[in-house]
């Protein structure tokens, strides 16, 4: 039974290596290091990877899909970060995607997200670079809120002063919310309103019933609101009207520049109607007309009789029998 | 020469002891289950590793409790997160901190009674006369303690985590006036069994470890009456480093299993 020296110490060098084997493959396990499937390396550049470690997850849409491996300082804020990720879910993360460095919780480690690309793009290739956005840090996040907070009280206290002004009664606002009688009236003018829209109502409905009665069809509304031809009709003559009445407004306009000229004395007919003096030259005028006319009359008797227009007198006298004999004939 | 020699002397005897080990474990697992069983053996190893540690992990327990508290108060007072304190101390205790601490006071207590027991029967040759009389001793007194320390230690372990969330809620209770009940309200909210099934698994293999380290180096002493101060010596610091191995295991597996 009593074992020999080398025996016993081929067992313990079995036992400790067994061990140690034992404790690294269950670390790789649990720290899921993805041992057993197949990876890529991916890239991405960032200007500020917020204490992102290597060995830090990398996820994709929500999964985890593989791990930090490498980070590299290339220039001041560029930093490369490597990624191993399991190539079986590589094939889904097309070229345009972009990697963000998130915090897993609140209070958590640092992930690598990498946000999905577009569909019609190619999927990464091994070695393939993504872009890449650094997340606000905590402290822009800060300043920005301190300006916010800044912006926050000036309106608390502006907001405070208006409140006041309300409560005191001061301004619209404030008659609104503390004059007892606005209300009343509100209230009266309300109730004002809802009886005003019962007897609308009402009304309505005796309209209603009105039309139902009227016999639409026979009527001339009827025929108005069904009759096609004379729809088209109407709108002609309406048509017509309207060019006409803008005819009508044509010379009306030009009447109204006539008579605007002849109120300002422009032009004959203003002489005409305006000038005393011509009317008297007129009245002159035609009575010496008058006068000349009884003597030319009297003259032309006097040549009717001289012997050297007789002849043609008579002749025209004898045309005008001829004429007449024929008529009657006729 | 000589320090290569010697170095490669110590490196030889570190393997050869594992290697014992390993033979003594396998010859252990080979016992366990033969009969004869020496039950009331195994009753009274029990009795002795159980009930008369007690007191020992019961006080251990209680200051633990209360000094992870009053410590880590001050930290979580900066954070406003005093209310976080009960499922803190809980899973810390209750995960960690209560197997390990218990477990090295029973591998002081247990694994050193065990060494220097067996050592002196060893030196004093009783177990030798047991072999010629008929009697198993690898039966009847490595097996029988070996089995009573991986039965009791989970006990043990199980009280001094109780007794150390009393200190603990008897810290809250008077600093930071939190009731015993709203105490074990949450406690009880934030334990899982996710916390308490891979802690006591754990706490067997404690127990297995303090147990068969012990019963080796007493059953293998020599060296007459120095060898019994050696074994009991070695026992202890053997089966501390030993219980930290486990712990480091046992960490990575629940891990796997639960998810730390």
């Amino acid at each position: 039974m009593e074992k020999s020296t080398s025996q016993r110490i081929r067992l313990g060098v079995f036992v400790v290596l067994g061990t140690l084997v034992l404790i690294s493959a269950l670390y790789y396990i649990g720290n899921r290091q993805h041992l057993f499937t197949k990876n890529i390396p991916v890239f991405a550049e960032f200007e500020n990877v917020n204490g992102l470690q290597i060995g830090n997850n990398v996820r994709y849409s929500g999964i985890n899909v593989g791990n930090v491996s490498k980070i590299e300082m290339l220039a001041e804020s560029r930093i490369l970060v490597q990624m191993m990720v399991e190539e079986s879910t590589g094939k889904f993360i097309k070229k345009d995607a972009i990697a963000t460095v998130g915090t897993d919780g609140l209070v958590g480690s640092m992930v690598v997200n990498i946000l999905p690309g577009k569909e019609n793009l190619a999927s990464i290739k091994p070695g393939d670079t993504i872009a890449s956005y650094s997340r606000i840090g905590a402290d822009d996040m800060l300043s920005t809120l301190n300006v916010t907070n800044e912006n926050a009280a000036l309106l608390t206290s502006d907001l405070l002063k208006i409140t006041n002004k309300i409560l005191e009664g001061k301004g619209t606002l404030g008659v609104l919310v503390s004059d007892s009688t606005l209300a009343k009236n509100i209230k009266q003018t309300l109730l004002n309103l809802q009886e005003t829209s019962r007897q609308t109502t009402i009304a309505m409905s005796k309209i209603n019933r009105e039309l139902a009665d009227l016999n639409i069809d026979e009527s001339l509304a009827g025929t108005l609101f069904k009759d096609t031809l004379s729809r088209n009709r109407i709108e002609n003559i309406i048509m017509k009207l309207d060019t006409t009445s803008s005819h009508i407004a044509g010379i009306t306009k030009n009447v109204e520049t006539m008579i605007n000229r002849i109120d300002n004395g422009e032009g004959a007919l203003n002489y005409l109607t305006q000038d005393q003096e011509l009317v008297q030259n007129i009245d002159t005028t035609l009575f010496y007309i008058k006068q000349s006319s009884i003597k030319l009359d009297e003259n032309m008797e006097a040549l009717r009789d001289n012997f050297l227009f007789r002849g043609y007198f008579r002749r025209l006298e004898r045309q005008e029998r001829r004429a007449m004999k024929k008529a009657m004939k006729d | 020469m000589v320090a290569s020699n010697t170095v490669w002397d110590n490196v030889k005897s570190f393997f050869e002891e594992i290697g014992d080990i390993a033979y003594f474990t396998g010859r252990f697992f080979r016992e366990v289950f033969k009969p004869p069983f020496e039950f009331r053996e195994l009753l009274r190893q029990c009795y002795n590793m159980g009930n008369r540690s007690m007191l020992l992990v019961g006080v251990t327990g209680f200051i633990l409790g209360l000094v992870f508290t009053l410590q880590s108060r001050p930290t979580l007072m900066q954070f406003g997160a005093e209310s976080w304190m009960p499922s803190m101390v809980s899973i810390s205790i209750v995960r960690e901190i209560g197997p390990v601490i218990i477990a090295l006071i029973c591998a002081g207590r247990i694994g050193s009674g065990i060494g220097a027991e067996l050592g002196s029967m060893r030196v004093t040759e009783q177990i030798d006369a047991m072999e010629v009389s008929g009697t198993n001793p690898f039966k009847f007194l490595v097996v029988t303690r070996i089995v009573a320390a991986t039965l009791m230690l989970p006990l043990l372990i199980l009280l001094g985590d109780a007794i150390a969330l009393l200190g603990s809620a008897l810290v809250e209770n008077i600093k930071g006036e939190v009731s015993f009940l709203l105490y074990f309200n949450q406690v009880f909210d934030s334990l899982k069994f996710s916390d308490l099934i891979p802690a006591t698994i754990k706490s067997f293999f404690f127990g297995f470890a303090i147990g068969l380290v012990g019963c080796y180096k007493g059953y293998y002493c020599s060296k007459g009456t120095v060898g019994v101060g050696e074994a009991s010596n070695a026992a202890v610091v053997y089966t501390s480093m030993l219980l930290f191995v486990i712990d480091f295991i046992a960490v990575f597996v629940t891990d796997i299993f639960f998810g730390i």
